[in-house]
């Protein structure tokens, strides 16, 4: 008897276990109650207004959403494109009145994650958010089972510019000098850089400065970071939100490629300011697969909006250090497309060092 | 807001239920097979947004502490070790475990890690700032030296066959090569399978090798030949006293794990196995690891804690996170917009001191949870087997699972338990794949890196190499490694 319940109780532990974690793994459980709630909608029209009354303001857009939703996030926990995913998740649902789940899908450089969103069930329940041109880059390098288009753009919530940095005691204090000292010694600067995208930033200022700075590959941030502060590389090619831990170690920024200062670093000068024409960002995108019912392209993109013009949505951003630009569903579409002008030659004049 | 407050703070009522609860947590995902602390940080990281900042990260530093030791448990009862950091403990736990000892062996766990925990939080509460520019100081060349030492660490560790080591460690570094290569750009071996593309992942690895090839060669025996292990009983001060007879050793894991702990990416592994190793070299009865030697316990137990202290320095210190863990608590800290770095003692006194001390409690909770637990945790060995091997199966597959919600992670935990399971058979040892799998990537991009830098500063790549005096220093080590590993073969044979 005594056995009976030890078993008892491991096999219950276990399944409790498995239960805890299926609820973050790989599907939420139906909520039964919001099942009915559908149901219902669907069935009877405008004889029962009282029931319906709680209903009325999501299902103003159809009967989206009918489920809990899922963002996919082709990053590990913890980063920068997984703390937009959650903040988005977290007012999303407040918006929609349902739970969405956060479902990390790391590997392959975002790859695997962003191939999982292209071929999620188009009905609006699969969203996904990444770091363009992330994107762009692997379709152009590798041979991706998705392309630009294989998405609906619905917004855009932040923009991160490429930024230079150099070490403590560095030699150069301006990105003039820095390029001075690259043209008359080419290849002897080294530039480090992680994944596919910051080695892309380096070939861009490269061709646009136009000398030849050596790139050192890093694992991520922290290693990259590490390298720079430690004297190991002389400059570090990465996104200026490492403001605050290059410079409080005695480390300071060159400059960083966005059209205009952005208030969070407007201490800090663009490329441009100094005469190097570069833009280039990430920025943190929420796509749903392409082929998503209008009515829930049309809820989903409202729900954004009204998330955009909240100042407690914008704080969230600002206060997890990241530079905040809402752009609608509108307005993401033409800004992509005119990236994905630049992007493209670069990546194809470059193809060999990929 | 003054010391005192903050002191008083650590001390309420708060603090303690949630040291206890992550703690306790951390134990429980370190001993199911497949999940580690870290994905259980990962599973609670949106709970803390909901917390106070300093009991976020505290929860989350009481499931690292908790998670570390927790993998010990089901490795010395079952010989399935939670997570890699646990290895050592299911290669010498387990004969004990045999021998009827199993509750010995867990308490020598438990304490151990009480130890090597303490060692290193109390080295981060006093020497952080001097830790993190030794930390900086390791670069492409220092990383190279210091890995290799690690594959020399193999040729110490395990075996009766130096070749049948040299085997394993050779397909560690097979495994560790697939994937796009950080050289030339070219693909090795990846069969047009994206998920391949990145190489494969240790933890599936680890899940098939340990858990599922032991968990196979259960499967089909029968009833009698499954051995009902006896358990007798021992007083705790028993075992703490043998510990305190073994402190030298137990004080020098404690540093080893602290200072290798420190290095980015692999810390924790390394520092386990090294000490692991040293050990044995060190030991009076070297012949008597992979019997059941609790000096192996005590080693790689108080290593693995001690890494969960200095893996933080980095992050405390520089804002840089050391390992896949501490980059999960940086994040649950810039979402309530605290931003780790040097800074953060002047703008946030209240959650980098709570923190400190808090991580204090953690060893304490520890030591207690676990050595009240040990108790209810034997009663794992009067459970039939044939209860066990489905239960750890699942745990196993959902682990790998897991990791980034991916059967293809499934495949290569099953494929690997096949291979393990045949390796045991002919005695292949199973520990050295792991070190090659998590070195061999560190060990060639450290030296493309170094390649790299070298032909940009034009000069030769021993002189680039050797400039920096710490990586003279750790060539030397390597040779000294290398010279003891060699001696230490011809006395054990």
């Amino acid at each position: 008897m005594k056995k009976f319940t030890r078993t008892g109780i491991v096999l219950a532990l276990s399944a409790a276990v498995v239960a805890a974690c299926g609820d973050n793994g790989e599907e939420a459980p139906e909520d039964t109650n919001g099942d009915d709630n559908g149901a219902a909608d669907e069935v009877e029209t405008d004889d029962d207004d009282e029931d319906d009354d709680d209903d009325d303001d999501e299902a103003a857009a159809g009967d989206f959403p009918e489920e809990d939703l899922e963002i996919i996030v082709p990053y590990s926990a913890g980063g920068g494109g997984d703390t937009v995913a959650r903040i988005v998740s977290d007012h999303l649902g407040d918006e929609l009145g349902v739970t969405v789940n956060v479902i990390n899908q790391e590997g392959a450089g975002g790859e695997v994650g962003i191939t999982d969103m292209a071929n999620s069930e188009p009905d609006g329940h699969t969203l996904g958010v990444f770091g363009y041109p992330d994107n762009v880059v692997l379709e152009n390098t590798v041979d991706t089972d998705f392309e630009f288009d294989s998405f609906e753009y619905l917004g855009a919530f932040d923009e991160v510019p490429h930024a230079l940095f150099v070490g403590p005691d560095s030699q150069f204090e301006d990105i003039d000098e820095l390029v001075e000292y690259a043209e008359e010694n080419p290849g002897e600067v080294t530039v480090g850089e992680s994944g596919a995208l910051g080695l892309l930033k380096v070939l861009a200022f490269n061709d646009l400065a136009d000398v030849q700075m050596t790139p050192v590959n890093f694992d991520g941030g922290g290693e990259l970071t590490n390298a720079l502060l430690g004297g190991h590389v002389d400059v570090a090619s990465t996104s200026i939100t490492s403001y605050d831990e290059i410079s409080g170690q005695d480390g300071a920024p060159l400059g960083y490629a966005a059209d205009e200062r952005i208030d969070m670093f407007d201490d800090v000068p663009t490329f441009e300011e100094q005469g190097y024409d570069l833009s280039l960002s990430v920025s943190r995108v929420l796509v749903a697969p392409e082929g998503i019912p209008e009515e829930a392209e049309e809820a989903l993109s409202e729900a954004l909006d009204n998330l955009g013009e909240s100042e407690e949505f914008q704080q969230a951003f600002e206060d997890a250090n990241l530079p905040y630009r809402y752009l609608d569903n509108d307005e993401v579409d033409e800004e992509l497309e005119n990236n994905n002008e630049t992007i493209q030659p670069l990546i194809e004049e470059n193809e060999e060092d990929f | 807001m003054d010391a005192l407050q903050i002191f008083l703070d650590i001390l309420s009522f708060d603090v303690f239920l949630i040291v206890f609860a992550g703690v306790l947590i951390g134990i429980f995902v370190g001993a199911i097979p497949g999940l580690n602390g870290a994905i259980g940080i990962s599973l609670l990281l949106p709970l803390t947004f909901a917390l106070e900042p300093q009991h976020g990260i505290l929860l989350l530093g009481g499931i690292y502490m908790g998670g570390m030791y927790g993998g010990s448990i089901t490795a010395i009862l079952l010989n399935v070790p939670g997570d890699v950091v646990a290895a050592p403990a299911a290669m010498e736990g387990y004969p004990l475990t045999k021998q009827g000892r199993a509750k010995e062996a867990l308490y020598y766990s438990i304490f151990s890690s009480m130890f090597g925990g303490f060692i290193g939080v109390v080295i981060l509460i006093l020497f952080t700032p001097p830790l993190a520019s030794l930390a900086l100081e390791f670069g492409p060349a220092e990383m190279f030296f210091i890995s290799l030492s690690g594959l020399v660490v193999i040729g110490a560790l395990t075996g009766s066959n130096i070749y049948k080591s040299m085997f394993a460690a050779l397909f560690g570094l097979f495994i560790g090569m697939i994937g796009i290569s950080q050289v030339t750009g070219t693909e090795r071996f990846t069969m047009n399978i994206p998920e391949l593309r990145e190489g494969i992942e240790v933890v599936p690895v680890v899940l098939g090798l340990f858990c599922l090839a032991e968990m196979f060669l259960n499967i089909g025996k029968k009833a009698t030949e499954t051995v009902q292990y006896e358990d007798q009983s021992i007083k705790r001060m028993t075992v703490v006293s043998q510990i305190l007879k073994r402190k030298f050793l137990v004080f020098k894991s404690g540093v080893i794990g602290t200072c290798i702990g420190l290095l980015p990416g692999v810390g924790t592994t390394l520092a386990v196995f090294m000490s692991y190793g040293e050990a044995k070299r060190t030991s009076k009865e070297p012949e008597k690891f992979e019997k059941g030697n609790p000096e192996g316990i005590m080693a790689s137990e108080a290593a693995n804690n001690a890494t969960v202290g200095s893996s933080m320095v980095p992050l405390l210190a520089l804002g840089v996170p050391g390992s896949p863990t501490t980059a999960i608590i940086a994040g649950a800290l810039i979402i309530h917009g605290i931003i780790l770095g040097p800074d953060l003692f002047a703008t946030r006194p209240d959650v980098a001191y709570t923190f400190l001390f808090g991580m204090l409690l953690t060893v304490v909770a520890m030591a207690i949870i676990g050595a009240v637990g040990i108790k209810y945790f034997s009663y794992v060995l009067k459970i039939n087997i044939m209860y066990i091997v489905p239960v750890v199966l699942v745990f196993a597959l959902f682990g790998a699972y897991s990791l980034r919600n991916s059967m293809f992670d499934v495949m290569v935990a099953i494929v690997l338990g096949i291979i393990g399971a045949v390796f045991k058979k002919i005695d292949v040892p199973l520990a050295p794949i792991i070190i090659g799998l998590v070195l061999g990537p560190l060990i060639e991009t450290n030296l493309v890196r170094s390649m790299t830098i070298a032909e940009a500063q034009q000069v030769p790549l021993l002189q680039y190499m050797l400039t920096n005096p710490l990586a003279i220093i750790l060539l030397i080590l390597l040779i000294l490694m290398l010279i003891v590993v060699v001696r230490l073969r011809r006395r054990t044979g």
